[in-house]
């Protein structure tokens, strides 16, 4: 057979390096060429990394056993030499950005099963990679300030992963640096002060934009056209989360959480005020939480009701017989709350305002006497403040301490306040009717915890620069909360208070609980999850939206944001994709069969959001399944699958 | 003890019999643990005593007069009986009818068991969980029975001579104390005194923690306007009293039954559900409220979930929703309720809203979120941030309205009600929305059900269908071995059941039917059948005890069983006596620890454990078959998976004291069961169902008398009411 000579450049050569000539036959297989190639060029070095890619094609030359006839490769043809991996920028859904070595040569869906695996994440299907928004070239300098955390050092070894007992994966602990880009990979940030500054989709159709960058999941990034240390953004696309467990999922969870934080600040996902003060009080509690707690997933043992106490008490018992008298004294002789305190009931003594009386709190009731003295005798009123509403109303500058109870009764709701004369007294009242609200005691071990989170408020408020009259608890920073709409709509001040009340429900959550909690009322919203294209249906003259969720596909007027239709996955009977004309074909049961073509996205795209939401729900429960890539490509892939 | 008895024993009687001193009571208990607090102790002795005095107190100025107290001893047992019985308006007691009483004792009874066995239960596991404890002198192996004894050694040295013990010469307990005498002597003083200080401590505890537990006497309306008086403490949730209830009334236990509550002054209905705790509502009652608990059936108490597609595909039209599959269903369900997200039915249209202080209805367009009820303001669009918040559920319950029409100028009678379970009166507090249809309405209350409860709304249809599944099952069986009148085989029968319950998930009502009737003309837990014949005992406490609640179902071998035990506990040793309170055999405890769960449930036939919590509600129907074999009789044949022995006392531990240790227990005034056989004793009260009363024996029977301890405590209970009936 004839010999003739292939061109092939190596990139380790560098661009301006001429091609090696390198004399072949046709049956001549690909391993062959790239043992002649690497004898050629005289380097020493590992090469097992390296793979020859088709420049005219746009194809990786990967089966190292076909020959280059099978290939079709002719003398025209130009190879370059170059490595499967490279390193590439991504950015996280936290707003990090890491560089990392990354795959370039198997499909996408490959490409970020390895980068989960390198960042300790599960269920990497449910991720994917998106072209960040072209920045307009106007301002350099910020693009410049981008920090990036290198992580292209890491190197994961084979077979299971490893982690250690705080739940870093082994791979983290070689240095210091990286131990602390996993620690910033699994601990939420706070909020950065750029959400104003950051693009927010303002209409369906901004919502639609963002989901036609999506890179296709079964081409490699070479063939994509993404080069080597371009910027990706790392996200999870599909929104069923599979299996969330805390112990295991510290980054998935905390960059889920982010994603979700960033889609409720940016709007991208529709939330009431309501629920926006309430994600904000899980913000602010998440943000303060991962502050202080290292990153520790035992909860602590709460002493709460006797039950633990017994327990403990047995075990101690045995051990030093003595101790238990005390323990039982501490037990038995619960915390009891007693003062001179004013009150104010607005209904009945409108005119009269604060007067004084001896107040004591005792299980989840406030009773109160003329003096001390008779404190043994009746009370004159006894509330029980349970299910009550607790509002602060204090300003450390004018040295008021108020609290505004609205307890139920049987007659509806009763409004007292109660003044206190300092702020400890405050503290530790306020506390206490917060506890009751929730039909808590004193005794419950989160009192003193209670009291001084008001303590630190109340430090905070007077530590403030500038002390204002008439602040209220002006503490937390509101901005990178909510979302800048209500920064226009209210001011700070307006805002912390309804925050703080949001706060008080969810004060007492550990770290995970909050994020969780957070997750789900980001996945209750009517909104969530409702990824859009904007469509042309068959035989329609305008451009409708249809949105893909994970049970159900919506068609959505584009003028009015109204729902007009809906149909679920579990009528439908098959989809088709007319590559040809770009058109997406779907019949379900009953003979309904829709057709429909991609405006801002192609069909592509959207082909693989609903193959891959099927896929997903093909997931079983079950632990020790694999991930079945094949069907997914099956499901997703195309024409090019085939 | 016995004086203890004698103590408390007077008060309960004068709260029964005594209507006004009832509500004092209430009053009165309040007050005490605070006390308490207050009160520093070095010394728990001193503290016993302080508890005693308060009690001493307590009874005083109760007036009861029948039995001075007595003079400090240490058991603080008054404080289960001195806690409130408040009578919630529901009925004071002297009002009550005697049935009333008689259920009401036999759940007082059966509730003193529970805890008693409970008590006794964590202790054992306490002590085999310390059991390589290098504190713990090795001679304790030889005591089997030790430390239960030692419970209750805080009374035991004070016990004398007492009226009630003397006739009960030849029952057990005098008996028992006789091994327990002697075993003191053997490890060291201060072994002992460190034991019963331990043990002190840990009564003392439960006491307290006893103590603080409210209970309340309520009157439940039957469907066909019958009334049934329970008492329900308030650990108890709605589901455990509908468990209660089902054993009361022998109903198909079907997944619609519910217990709910109506306020005629503002004419509402709203079902209980079955995690709520039952008496945190009942306690917002006014006491001059006409309010009634009303035990029903309410198909929309599930709905939801045997036809999502109603609420989750309402915009849908009605063919595609009547044509729902099975398989399409439960997929709803899955993808709505077993999520990381509970997710709501988008319900949105427009309802008509009482404006408040006025008459008018206004008509708004609302929409339901899991965060609330929201509605439109004029000129806004529908989009999320320009809704309005009218509601959120932390605070509220849904209610139904009745006859608003008339009541309130209504548009429609489909009306529901959101307002805070603590008012009880018209007040500006509350909202009332008004549907165009029922179904409007009915969607809208499920839609806000799901809002605020969530998971647990689930859960709770998941708990009921069991209960539902296992009583088909039971019905079944009943009517098999009625049938075959053969020697019935547990297993097969269970195991029929089981398969029934899984594979007809959904609708295990309609193959009982039939056999529910079956069961219900004779009553289907056999336990009736032994105490029928049983003559109604006297409040004579000299009467060989008859069978307590929870034991009921074992024919009378038992009661001799426990008998001849005190003298046997040596012989064989690790009896389950041994092996329920102390640390000793290594070997069998990891395993029993390990096995914790399994003694819940009935070892013989395993399938029931697929049942889960449900299956140990209900009477087991082993027993039944079972002639009960002294648990020591090794070779006895025990059905199917026979309990290997070393097991049995295993399971035993769980839920029973073991037989002698109990009979000082008995001593100290309450749990009665007889060594049982094991397997069937630990399947009759599976730990979730602790709290919940026993089968209640038949009217007039005065409860449990098992036991000579709990005989004292009983028969003066009913001695009462003979004075009682004696007064009318």
């Amino acid at each position: 057979m004839a010999a003739w000579d292939l061109s092939v450049t190596v990139e380790e050569l560098g661009p301006e390096a001429t091609p090696f000539k390198v004399s072949v036959t046709s049956d001549l297989h690909i391993g062959g060429v790239v043992l002649r190639i690497v004898e050629k060029t005289q380097i020493k070095k590992d090469w097992s990394d390296h793979a020859l890619w088709w420049e005219q094609k746009q194809q990786w030359l990967l089966q190292l056993s076909w020959t280059l006839e099978k290939y079709e490769i002719h003398a025209d043809a130009r190879l370059r030499l170059t490595p499967q991996h490279k390193p590439l920028r991504l950015g996280l859904p936290n707003g990090t950005t890491l560089r990392l070595q990354a795959c370039f040569s198997h499909p996408v869906f490959q490409t970020v099963i390895g980068v989960c695996r390198l960042l300790n994440m599960r269920h990497p299907e449910e991720l994917s990679l998106l072209r960040p928004v072209e920045e307009k070239k106007k301002k350099k300098d910020t693009e410049e300030e981008v920090v990036v955390y290198d992580l292209t050092s890491l190197r994961i070894s084979s077979g299971p992963a490893h982690t250690l007992s705080n739940g870093m994966p082994v791979h983290f602990a070689d240095s210091p640096q990286t131990e602390a880009v996993y620690k910033m990979l699994s601990v939420s940030l706070p909020a950065p002060e750029t959400i104003t500054k950051t693009p927010r989709p303002t209409s369906l159709v901004d919502k639609a934009q963002v989901h036609s960058r999506w890179l296709d999941s079964s081409r490699s990034l070479l063939q994509q056209g993404v080069q080597e240390h371009d910027r990706l953004l790392l996200r999870f696309k599909y929104y069923c989360f599979h299996d969330l467990h805390p112990k295991y999922d510290a980054v998935r969870l905390t960059q889920m959480y982010e994603q979700a934080r960033w889609a409720i600040l940016l709007e991208d996902v529709g939330c009431t005020e309501e629920e926006m003060m309430l994600f904000a009080a899980l913000q602010h509690h998440i943000g303060k939480v991962s502050l202080s707690e290292p990153r520790l997933m035992k909860s602590c043992p709460a002493m709460d009701d006797l039950d633990s106490a017994l327990q403990c008490l047995e075990v101690k018992m045995d051990a030093e017989e003595c101790s238990a008298e005390d323990m039982l004294e501490t037990m038995t002789v619960a915390p009891e709350l007693h003062d001179y305190l004013n009150i104010f009931r607005p209904k009945r003594l409108t005119l009269k305002g604060y007067k004084q009386f001896w107040f004591t709190f005792n299980n989840t009731s406030i009773s109160y006497y003329k003096s001390k003295e008779e404190s043994l005798k009746e009370p004159i009123q006894q509330m029980n403040l349970k299910g009550c509403e607790v509002v602060p109303d204090v300003s450390v500058a004018g040295q008021k301490f108020c609290i505004r109870l609205l307890i139920p009764g049987a007659q509806g709701m009763n409004e007292v306040y109660l003044r206190c004369e300092n702020e400890l007294q405050y503290s530790r009242w306020m506390a206490a009717c917060r506890l009751a609200s929730k039909g808590k005691s004193l005794a419950d071990s989160s009192f003193s915890n209670e009291v001084q989170n008001i303590q630190s408020f109340l430090d905070m408020q007077r530590t403030t620069p500038g002390v204002k009259a008439a602040q209220t608890d002006d503490i937390i920073n509101t901005h990178g909360l909510v979302s800048p709409r209500y920064h226009k709509k209210y001011k700070s001040k307006q805002l912390t208070p309804r925050i703080l009340e949001a706060y008080q429900n969810v004060a007492q959550l550990p770290l995970t609980d909050a994020l969780l909690r957070f997750l789900q009322i980001w996945q209750a919203l009517p909104e969530f999850g409702v990824c859009y294209f904007v469509v042309r249906f068959k035989g329609c003259r305008k451009d409708e939206v249809l949105g893909v969720t994970n049970n159900r596909l919506i068609r959505i007027d584009l003028g009015t944001g109204d729902v007009v239709k809906t149909w679920r996955y579990n009528i439908m009977k098959q989809w088709n994709v007319n590559w040809d004309i770009q058109q997406v074909a779907i019949e379900f049961n009953g003979n309904v069969n829709i057709a429909f073509s991609c405006v801002t996205a192609t069909c592509k795209i959207v082909h693989e959001y609903i193959g891959g939401y099927i896929f997903m729900a093909t997931r079983t429960r079950e632990q020790t399944e694999v991930l079945n890539q094949e069907l997914f490509y099956k499901l997703t892939g195309g024409h090019e699958a085939l | 003890m016995k004086k203890n008895n004698n103590n408390d024993i007077p008060q309960k009687p004068h709260v029964g019999v005594g209507g006004p001193p009832v509500q004092q009571h209430d009053g009165l208990c309040l007050p005490d643990p605070q006390e308490r607090r207050t009160t520093v102790m070095d010394d728990i002795d001193a503290m016993f005593s302080d508890l005693l005095g308060e009690m001493d107190l307590l009874t005083q100025s109760l007036g009861v007069e029948t039995l001075p107290p007595e003079p400090p001893s240490s058991s603080s047992r008054e404080m289960n009986f001195s806690m409130g019985f408040a009578d919630m308006n529901v009925e004071s007691l002297n009002e009550l009818e005697e049935n009333d009483l008689d259920a009401l004792m036999a759940d007082l009874m059966a509730d003193l068991n529970d805890t008693e066995e409970k008590l006794a239960a964590e202790l054992g596991g306490k002590k085999e969980a310390e059991a390589p404890h290098p504190d713990l002198p090795p001679a304790q192996h030889g005591l089997s029975f030790y430390p239960v004894p030692s419970l209750s050694t805080p009374t035991s040295p004070e016990r004398g001579p007492n009226t009630f013990s003397a006739p009960l010469a030849d029952s057990p307990a005098p008996i028992h104390s006789q091994p327990t005498l002697p075993q003191h002597a053997k490890p060291s003083m201060e072994e002992i005194e460190a034991q019963m200080k331990a043990d002190k401590i840990k009564l003392a505890l439960e006491k307290l923690k006893e103590a603080k537990v409210k209970k309340l006497v309520v009157k439940v309306v039957m469907h066909d306007g019958s009334s049934k008086t329970l008492m329900v403490d308030e650990r108890q949730t709605v589901r455990d009293v509908l468990d209660n209830l089902f054993e009361k009334t022998h109903c198909d236990c079907n997944v619609d039954w519910s217990l709910s509550e109506t306020n005629p002054e503002l004419q509402l209905e709203r079902g209980f559900e079955d995690h709520e705790n039952l008496v945190d509502p009942l306690s917002a009652w006014t006491r001059d409220s006409e309010n009634k608990v009303i035990f029903q059936e309410r198909p929309d108490k599930y709905e939801v979930f045997k036809n999502p597609q109603n609420f989750y595909l309402w915009k849908k039209d009605k063919k595609t929703i009547k044509d729902m599959k099975d398989r399409d269903k439960e997929l709803l369900v899955e993808e709505n309720f077993c999520g990381t997200s509970i997710i709501v039915p988008d319900l949105e249209g427009v309802l008509y809203l009482r404006e408040d202080g006025k008459k008018s209805w206004k008509q708004r367009l609302f929409l339901l979120r899991a965060s609330g009820i929201y509605y439109v303001p004029k000129g806004k669009s529908k989009t999320s941030r320009d809704l309005v918040c009218f509601v959120q559920f932390d605070n509220v319950n849904v209610y139904y309205g009745k006859e608003f029409k008339n009541k309130y100028k209504a548009p429609t009678d489909f009306c529901f009600v959101l307002k805070h379970p603590q008012i009880q009166k018209e007040s500006q507090y509350i909202k009332y929305l008004c549907c165009d249809d029922a179904w409007t309405m009915n969607l809208w209350v499920t839609g806000i059900r799901i809002a605020k409860y969530g998971k647990s709304l689930y859960e709770n249809y998941k708990t009921s269908m069991k209960k539902a599944a296992v009583t088909t099952a039971w019905t079944n069986r009943t009517a098999a071995t009625a049938a075959t009148t053969s020697t019935p085989s547990t297993p097969s029968p269970t195991t029929k059941a089981k398969a029934s319950g899984q594979a007809n998930g959904h609708a295990p009502q309609p193959p009982a039917e039939p056999v529910a009737k079956v069961g219900n003309a004779p009553p289907p837990p056999p336990p009736l059948l032994p105490t029928q014949i049983l003559p109604p005992p006297p409040p004579d406490p000299v009467l060989p005890p008859p069978p307590p609640p929870l034991t009921t179902k074992r024919s009378p071998p038992a009661t001799s069983v426990s008998r001849q035990l005190p003298t046997l506990p040596t012989s064989f040793p690790p009896s389950p006596t041994s092996m329920a309170n102390l640390p000793p055999p290594p070997p069998s405890l990891s395993q029993d620890d390990s096995s914790e769960s399994p003694p819940d449930f009935l070892p013989p036939p395993p399938p029931t454990l697929g049942f889960g919590p449900g299956a140990g509600s209900l009477p087991p129907p082993p027993p039944v078959s079972l002639p009960p074999p002294p648990p020591p009789d090794p070779g006895f044949p025990l059905p199917p998976p026979p309990p290997d022995p070393a097991f049995c006392p295993v399971t035993n531990r769980g839920s029973l004291p073991a037989p002698p240790p109990r009979q000082s227990y008995i001593g100290a005034g309450a749990p009665p069961p007889p060594p049982p056989p094991p397997p069937a004793s630990a399947g009759l009260q599976s730990t979730p169902s602790v709290r919940r009363t026993g089968p209640p024996p038949p009217k007039r029977t005065t409860p449990p008398l098992a036991a000579p301890g709990g005989g004292d405590f009983m028969s003066e209970l009913a001695k009462a009411m003979a004075k009682k009936r004696g007064n009318q």
